[in-house]
C-alpha cells in the first residue's frame, strides 16, 4: 500500500495528494475483518442475519446480540467494531425518539438513515475523532412497506433490496443477486438468509460462529423481533444441509 | 520511540483497521493480578488474587460491591476501576430511584461499555486501563459478564482476566459444562482451582491473598445470613473453609504425592512487579 | 344581573366568579395585579378536565373504569375521550384532571415503553415500576411548582401479583384494593369498599364488572361532570383488555317531583 509512511494517512482531517481520506478507508478495513451481516427485503417484510464469530466457547449462546432494535419497527445490524455498533445504535434510538417527540408519529427509516449518515460523516471531518469502524444495515416495515438501508463509515447511505456487509460480503452479494427477492415470502427469505450466512462462513480460516436472525413482517405484527425458534431451527438445519450438497 | 506510526493516538486506524491504543489498553488489564468468574444455575461467583506491595502494606482491593445484587472483580488500574464502579453505583441508584427496580445486570454492564467506547473514538482521553468481571442476579437468574476497555461486553458461563489468565481459561474451558448444576461449594472450588493456575511457581492461595465474591443463596461455609442472596465479599478467615476444599494440584489431574502442607499465611504473597 | 341581594349597591367585583364560569379565559380580570408574581405564575387550575376513575382488585387481576367525557368548565365539551391508557403488556393507567397534561403523560410513557422494548433483553416494566416512575415525575413537577394536574390510578398484573395504586398532582401515593379519584373518591369509594374489601380473591370477573357498573351508574346520577358512556379495562395474567364504550341505562322519572329539576308546578 502506497499510503503507509507518507504521513497523509494519520488523520481523518487530512487529504492525500490524490484526494483520498485514508482514515476512512482504514475504517472500512475494520469492517472487512468482521463477521458478515446481511439484510433481505421482500414484499411484506425484511430479514436480517449475522454471522457472529465466537471467540470463546465460554460465551453464553444467544446472550450477546449483534442485531439491535432501534424502534418498535426498526432493526439495525452492524459489521465492524462491536462497540462502535452499540454507540451508533444508541444514537439511532435517540434520533428515533427525537423524531417521535417532534412529529408524534413513528419515524420513517429514511429519516433515521439520513440523520445517522450525517452523524457518521461528522466523524470523518476532524483529527480529534476517528471514523466509525462499522457498516450498518437498517431495516424497517412501516406504512409504506419494507425498506432497507446501509450506512457506510464515510457517512454515505443507500437503499437496497438485498444488502451485505463484512468479511463475506462479495460472496453474499452474489448469492443475493441470484434470488428473486420480490417474489420470496418472508419465511423463504429467512431460509435463504440462513443459507447465505452458512455459505459465506469460511470454515478453514475462522473460528466457530453463531447465526443470529431477526425479522419484521406480518407474523411479528410489523414489530422487530428475533425469528421464532422453530423457524430458526428449520432454517439452520436447511442451511447446513444445503452446504453439504454445495460442496 | 513508538512501536509503529499508528499507535500514538486513539483516533487513528492502522492500515489494517486496527486501533493500537485500544490494544495497548487491553495489555494494561493483563498487568493486573488475575480474577476468575463462574456461574451455575443458582449462583455466580468471583475469585481474585490480591497483591501487596510489601510486608508493611495491606493487600489491594480486587472486588467492589455495586448494589445488593451486583458486584465486580477488577484487573488493571485500580483508580480507573474506582471511577467506573462509582458510575455503576450511580446507575444502580438511579434505577432504584426512578423505577424502584434493581437495575438489570446486562444494562449496567452495557452502560460502562458504552462509556468506555467513547474513549476509543475521541481525542483527549485515554481508554480505561481496567477490565471487570461483573456478577449479578436479576429476573433472568445469576449472570457473569466481562467488561473490557475496548468498549465490548460479553456474557459468559465462566471467564478469567488479568495476569496469566489464559491458564485459568484453559482450566475453565475444560470444566465449564459441569458448572451449571454445581453446588456453591463446588463452584467456588472450581474457581479456586482456576485461580491457582495463574499463580507464579511456588506461590499458594491463602486467606490473605484471595477474595471471593458471591451472589445467590448462602453456603454452608458461610456464617453470616444473606437475605435475598445479596452480593457479598468474603476475605481473610471467612474463606478458610473454602480453601480447605481445594484438591492438591497434582492429584487433580493425575495420581500425585500427598497434598502440600496447609497454605502458609503472611509472607507468601505475590509481589507487585516493578 | 346579580341575583345576590347582599351585593346590590356595592362596587362590582369581577375578580370573584359568582357563576363558576371558569375556565373561560375571556372573563375580565380586574383584580389586583402583582407584576412580580405574575412573572412566575404557573398552572393554577386544570382547563379541559376528566372526572372520576375507579378501580378494584378481583380474583384474576385488576378492573378499572372511566367515562369518556372531557369537560371544559361545566360544559360537556368532548364526549369521546379515552381516559384509560395501556402501558406495555401488564399495565393500565387511568387519569382524571387535566386532559392535556394526561396526553403529555401518555407521550412520556410511550417513549419509556419504546426504550424498554428496544433493549430486547427480556426485562420489562411492570405496574409497580410504572407507578414509581409516575410518582417521581409528579413529585418533581409539583416541587417545581408546575404540577401535572392529574390524579392517576395505575393497575396491573405481573408475575402473578396484582398491583393497584394512586398518584396525584402532589406526588402523593397510596395503594388499596379499591381506589377512586375525583368525585368518585367521595361517592364510589364507600360502595367499592363495601363490595370488594375482604373479597379480592373470590370476586369473579362478572361480579367485578357488576360492582364497577353500579358505581359508574351512581356516579352518573350524582356527578354533574360525568357521562353515561364509559370504558372498562381488565388486566389479568393474559394481558390488557380495554372495552369498547358502554352505555349506562338510567331512569330520571324520580326527578320529576324534585323542585328545581322538573317542570315547576307552583
Amino acid at each position: 500500500m502506497t499510503s503507509i509512511g507518507t504521513g497523509y494517512d494519520l488523520s481523518a482531517s487530512t487529504y492525500s495528494p490524490d484526494g483520498r481520506i485514508f482514515q476512512v478507508e482504514y475504517a472500512n478495513k475494520a469492517v472487512e475483518n468482521s463477521g458478515t451481516a446481511i439484510g433481505l427485503k421482500v414484499k411484506d417484510g425484511i430479514v436480517l442475519a449475522v454471522e457472529k464469530l465466537v471467540h470463546s466457547k465460554l460465551l453464553v449462546p444467544e446472550a450477546n446480540r449483534r442485531i439491535q432494535t432501534i424502534d418498535r419497527h426498526i432493526a439495525l445490524a452492524t459489521a465492524g467494531l462491536l462497540a462502535d455498533g452499540r454507540q451508533l445504535s444508541n444514537r439511532a434510538r435517540d434520533e428515533a425518539t427525537n423524531y417521535r417527540e417532534t412529529y408524534n408519529s413513528p419515524p420513517p427509516l429514511k429519516a433515521v438513515a439520513d440523520r445517522l449518515g450525517l452523524y457518521v460523516q461528522a466523524y470523518t471531518l476532524y483529527s480529534s475523532v476517528r471514523p466509525f469502524g462499522i457498516s450498518t444495515i437498517l431495516g424497517t416495515v412501516d406504512q409504506d412497506g419494507p425498506a432497507l438501508f446501509v450506512v457506510e463509515p464515510s457517512g454515505v447511505f443507500f437503499g437496497y433490496n438485498g444488502a451485505a456487509v463484512g468479511k463475506g460480503r462479495q460472496l453474499a452479494k452474489t448469492e443475493l443477486e441470484k434470488l428473486k427477492l420480490p417474489e420470496l415470502s418472508l419465511r423463504e427469505a429467512v431460509i435463504e438468509a440462513a443459507r447465505i450466512i452458512y455459505l459465506v462462513h469460511d470454515d478453514a480460516k475462522e473460528k466457530e460462529f453463531e447465526l443470529e436472525m431477526s425479522w419484521i413482517g406480518p407474523e411479528s405484527n410489523n414489530l422487530h423481533v428475533h425469528v421464532p425458534k422453530d423457524l430458526f431451527d428449520e432454517a439452520e438445519a436447511k442451511a447446513k444441509a444445503a452446504l453439504e450438497t454445495f460442496e | 520511540m513508538f512501536r509503529n506510526t499508528y499507535d500514538s493516538d486513539n483516533t487513528v486506524f492502522s492500515p489494517q483497521g486496527r486501533l493500537h491504543q485500544v490494544e495497548y489498553a487491553l495489555e494494561a488489564v493483563k498487568q493486573g493480578s488475575a480474577a476468575v468468574g463462574l456461574r451455575s444455575k443458582t449462583h455466580s461467583v468471583l475469585l481474585a488474587l490480591k497483591r501487596s506491595t510489601g510486608e508493611l502494606a495491606s493487600y489491594q482491593q480486587k472486588m467492589f460491591r455495586i448494589d445488593d445484587h451486583v458486584g465486580i472483580a477488577i484487573a488493571g488500574l485500580t483508580s480507573d476501576a474506582r471511577v467506573l464502579s462509582n458510575f455503576m453505583r450511580q446507575q444502580a441508584m438511579s434505577s432504584k430511584m426512578i423505577f424502584n427496580r434493581p437495575i438489570p445486570v446486562n444494562r449496567l454492564v452495557s452502560a460502562i461499555a458504552d462509556k468506555a467506547q467513547v474513549n476509543t473514538q475521541e481525542y483527549g482521553r485515554r481508554p480505561y486501563g481496567v477490565g471487570f468481571l461483573v456478577i449479578g442476579q436479576d429476573n433472568g437468574g445469576p449472570h457473569l459478564y466481562e467488561f473490557s476497555p475496548s468498549g465490548n461486553s460479553y456474557e459468559y458461563y465462566a471467564m478469567s482476566i488479568g495476569a496469566r489468565s489464559q491458564s485459568a481459561k484453559t482450566y475453565l474451558e475444560k470444566h465449564y459444562e459441569s458448572f451449571a448444576d454445581c453446588s456453591l461449594e463446588d463452584l467456588v472450588r472450581h474457581g479456586l482451582h482456576a485461580l491457582r493456575e495463574t499463580l507464579q511457581q511456588d506461590k499458594e492461595l491463602n486467606i490473605n491473598n484471595t477474595s471471593i465474591g458471591i451472589v445467590g443463596p448462602k453456603s454452608e461455609n458461610e456464617t453470616k445470613e444473606v437475605p435475598g442472596g445479596a452480593f457479598r465479599i468474603l476475605e481473610n478467615s471467612s474463606i478458610e473453609p473454602f480453601l480447605k476444599t481445594m484438591v492438591a494440584k497434582e492429584s487433580a489431574d493425575a495420581p500425585a504425592p500427598a497434598a502440600p502442607a496447609a497454605p502458609a499465611t503472611g509472607d507468601e504473597d505475590v509481589q507487585m512487579s516493578g | 344581573m346579580d341575583h345576590f341581594p347582599t351585593n346590590w349597591g356595592r362596587p362590582r367585583n369581577d375578580a370573584f366568579d359568582a357563576y363558576g364560569t371558569y375556565p373561560i379565559h375571556q372573563r375580565p380580570q380586574n383584580g389586583p395585579k402583582d407584576a412580580f408574581s405574575a412573572g412566575v405564575q404557573r398552572t393554577q387550575q386544570p382547563i379541559v378536565t376528566g372526572t372520576s376513575v375507579i378501580a378494584i382488585k378481583y380474583k384474576d387481576g385488576i378492573m378499572m373504569a372511566a367515562d369518556n367525557l372531557a369537560s371544559y368548565g361545566s360544559l360537556a365539551r368532548f364526549k369521546d375521550v379515552q381516559r384509560l391508557h395501556p402501558v406495555g403488556d401488564n399495565t393500565v393507567i387511568g387519569a382524571g384532571g387535566d386532559m392535556s397534561d394526561f396526553q403529555y403523560i401518555q407521550t412520556l410513557l410511550n417513549e419509556l415503553d419504546i426504550e424498554e422494548y428496544t433493549a430486547q433483553d427480556g426485562h420489562s416494566l411492570g405496574p409497580a415500576e410504572i407507578h414509581e416512575y409516575l410518582s417521581q415525575v409528579m413529585y418533581a413537577r409539583r416541587s417545581k411548582i408546575n404540577p401535572l394536574w392529574n390524579s392517576l390510578l395505575v393497575g396491573g398484573v405481573k408475575n402473578g401479583t396484582r398491583f393497584l395504586a394512586y398518584v396525584d398532582l402532589l406526588g402523593t401515593t397510596y395503594s388499596a384494593s379499591t381506589l377512586a379519584t375525583g368525585y368518585g373518591a367521595h361517592i364510589a369509594q364507600p360502595l367499592l369498599r363495601t363490595a370488594v374489601e375482604g373479597f379480592e380473591d373470590v370476586l369473579t370477573e362478572e361480579q367485578a364488572l357488576k360492582i364497577i357498573e353500579n358505581s359508574m351508574k351512581v356516579l352518573f346520577y350524582r356527578d354533574a361532570r360525568s357521562l353515561n358512556k364509559y370504558q372498562v379495562a381488565t388486566i389479568t395474567k393474559d394481558g390488557v383488555n380495554i372495552s369498547e364504550s358502554k352505555h349506562l341505562e338510567t331512569s330520571w322519572s324520580f326527578a320529576e317531583g324534585i323542585r328545581g329539576y322538573g317542570a315547576q308546578t307552583q
